[in-house]
């Protein structure tokens, strides 16, 4: 009887913890939710111009210029992406279209205008780099929250900002980190800081948004950078004329559009 | 060998006037130098070098909300050819759009569809095999095409059709830097006295050339079918009166299947090449009509190691025939011909450095043909190549095998602007 009463106040104390757990783990979800569409699904679609830097660990720098339009299928889901690329000389022109399913592989097409092909690409791998940066093609369009467990650590400051911060585990084990440490802008929900470690639990990688603008009262990261501190090399991507909702149709995402840029949204 | 053509002055007063009217312009472009050393002693060639050329490339780029000009004009040094500076107009075009469902692009232009890597059966666009085997950019294996492409997008499908006045042939070794297998010979020769042009089709309407492809997607699978009416791009033909090689006339029909499959690309190719001025199969001397069909599969390894494998096979459709009008003591060509291929692609260094490696094997024929180099972009204007070019075969004869005296190796120099 005495031994019934103790194992039921135990059962109703580790209830109580879980649903405390999951109430946690809900908030720490909803809040990597929300900073994965502020970072990755800002409005319904969006253009930019992107100026890449890539330094190694000897200092030597190298350049990429690219306009890159976004269209969101379905918010947090399908999304269409389209790169065209300026510099260096040896890929300018080249253009290079990507359609994203969140858990399935993406599709991906490039078309090489001097030999007029268009090819397309086996993407089985997310955490190959993207253009030789330090960003992979993961980190460009963004890993999908539900593919991680999520516990929320604390609320912080990070710098003069409120911010929360979650750890992230990958539900399958996965070859992009073991564990991630997300800094949350409390006000904007966009991912100011990333810390991904490896499977050793030594820090491998950051993420750093470096700049905030309030583009047509979207906040957004403009100037973001990735570091990674075991090969002491670094990655900065700035994001210039920005321009969101802009009515972009679906087939500019399309092999007819891969073939002839849609000038109007390349400055 | 580079000639101007009315069409292209017109091409190059065309891009010069619309550029006027167009409101932004571009000039890039690169200087190269390329400079190969052939690795077999024995090659009946007169030069000694299989490359040694400085390049000299201008883009220019130009677009309104009407239309797109394009070209490209590369200056050429070369210390074999005479006269030793050339020009050549690699591009030339202007694109535009008629409503909403009509592209249109004009003008000397690089043309490709199909599915291979490096295998064509569809693709019946000029192939410049000489610059192919020497060393340059991937960007030389096409040579241009002076055309007019329409493309018709529907909700069926993209109707697409490429239409070429001139008869435009693959650019062949023919005995100057690469020497070629001889049938008449029966070795493989070079040198001065070796030189040969087949013979083109007069410049008439009827001659002219029309690719035609349909193509659409089926969820994440896109395929196409194929029509092409020409001849053949290489001068397969032999004329015993004039003793002239030509290009026999020659019908295309084929089909293709692309899609992403086990976290790789598949594709699936097929054509039949019917021989026109050959139907009954009886004529030795023209080729004979063939179903040529491929399959292939690339994924990555790794997240810097790419690879691929193909396998491709020819079948004679009357090779009875064929066989039984061989004249005496001539090399019969196999029913079935095989061919397989790989590609592996190794990016280092944050892709600064690529080494590559892609091999054609027929174990029909008996014959090998290795490409491999490893390219390293020093800064983002500067890359430097190493490559080299192995042919080897039992028989010289054979595709790969009537190169196997060119086997080159070369450095190569690019700055861009």
């Amino acid at each position: 009887m005495k031994i019934h009463r103790v194992l039921t106040v135990f059962a109703v104390v580790l209830m109580i913890m879980a649903v405390n757990g999951k109430a946690q783990d809900n908030q720490a979800e909803e809040l990597m939710k929300k900073a994965h569409l502020a970072l990755f699904y800002a409005g319904d679609d969006g253009a930019a111009e992107v100026t890449m830097k890539i330094v190694n660990s000897k200092g030597k720098e190298r350049l990429r210029e690219f306009t890159m339009l976004r269209l969101d299928i379905a918010e947090g889901g399908k999304q269409d992406y389209y790169t065209y690329f300026k510099q260096p000389h040896d890929v300018s022109r080249l253009t290079f279209m990507v359609h994203k399913i969140p858990f399935e592989t993406d599709n991906r097409w490039l078309y090489v205008p001097a030999v007029d092909l268009v090819k397309r690409i086996s993407a089985d791998d997310k955490n190959s780099s993207f253009v030789g940066s330090d960003f992979t093609y993961e980190d460009v369009s963004g890993r999908h929250w539900s593919e991680d467990n999520h516990t929320l650590l604390r609320e912080d400051k990070l710098g003069d900002r409120d911010v929360y911060v979650v750890e992230s585990i990958p539900k399958e084990e996965y070859k992009g980190f073991a564990r991630k440490v997300t800094f949350i802008d409390k006000e904007y929900f966009l991912p100011l800081r990333e810390e991904y470690y490896d499977k050793k639990g030594e820090l491998e990688r950051i993420f750093t948004a470096e700049k905030i603008e309030n583009i047509e009262g979207i906040p957004t990261a403009t100037l973001r950078r990735m570091e990674n501190v075991q090969k002491n090399q670094y990655t900065t991507v700035e994001f210039t004329s920005i321009d969101y909702n802009i009515g972009m149709m679906e087939d500019i995402f399309t092999e007819r559009y891969l073939k002839n840029p849609p000038r109007e949204f390349i400055k | 060998m580079l000639k101007t053509t009315g069409v292209t002055a017109l091409i190059v007063l065309a891009m010069m006037v619309s550029t006027g009217m167009a409101g932004e312009t571009y000039i890039t472009g690169f200087m190269q130098g390329l400079y190969g050393g052939g690795l077999d002693a024995n090659n009946p060639t007169d030069a000694e070098m299989t490359a040694s050329e400085a390049r000299l490339q201008l883009r220019l780029e130009s677009f309104s909300d009407a239309a797109e000009v394009f070209g490209r004009l590369d200056f050429i040094y070369d210390d074999y050819y005479q006269p030793n500076y050339d020009w050549e107009l690699r591009e030339g075009y202007v694109k535009f759009r008629l409503g909403s469902k009509l592209d249109f692009k004009v003008g000397r232009q690089i043309i490709t569809w199909g599915t291979g890597d490096l295998i064509f059966i569809n693709d019946l666009f000029a192939k410049d095999y000489r610059s192919f085997f020497s060393g340059r950019d991937d960007q030389y294996l096409k040579a241009p095409h002076n055309a007019l492409r329409g493309a018709y997008y529907s909700p069926i499908g993209t109707f697409s059709l490429i239409y070429t006045p001139r008869f435009t042939p693959n650019r062949i070794p023919t005995g100057e830097r690469l020497s070629y297998f001889n049938p008449m010979a029966g070795t493989i020769v070079g040198g001065e006295e070796n030189y040969f042009e087949g013979r083109l089709p007069e410049a008439k309407f009827k001659n002219s050339e029309i690719a035609a492809r349909f193509s659409r997607y089926f969820g994440t699978i896109d395929a196409a079918l194929y029509f092409y009416r020409g001849f053949y791009k290489n001068p397969v033909g032999l004329d015993m009166v004039e003793m002239a090689a030509y290009y026999p006339r020659l019908y295309v029909y084929g089909a293709s299947l692309r899609m992403p499959i086990l976290g790789g690309i598949a594709w699936l190719e097929s054509g039949y090449y019917d021989s026109r001025d050959d139907t009954d199969g009886d004529n030795p001397l023209i080729p004979n009509s063939t179903v040529s069909s491929m399959a292939g599969f690339e994924r990555q390894i790794n997240s810097n190691l790419t690879a691929n494998v193909q396998y491709q096979n020819e079948y004679m459709v009357d090779h009875d025939i064929y066989a039984a009008n061989l004249p005496e003591g001539s090399m019969e060509a196999d029913e079935m011909y095989h061919l397989v291929t790989t590609r592996l692609t190794q990016l280092l260094w944050m892709e600064t450095m690529t080494v590559s490696a892609f091999a054609f094997y027929s174990p029909s024929e008996e014959d090998f043909y290795g490409r491999f180099s490893v390219s390293y972009k020093y800064t983002d204007a500067l890359t430097l190549s190493v490559g080299a070019n192995i042919f080897d075969g039992n028989y010289e004869w054979t595709d790969f095998g009537a190169f196997q005296k060119n086997d080159n190796a070369y450095v190569k120099m690019t700055y861009g602007f």
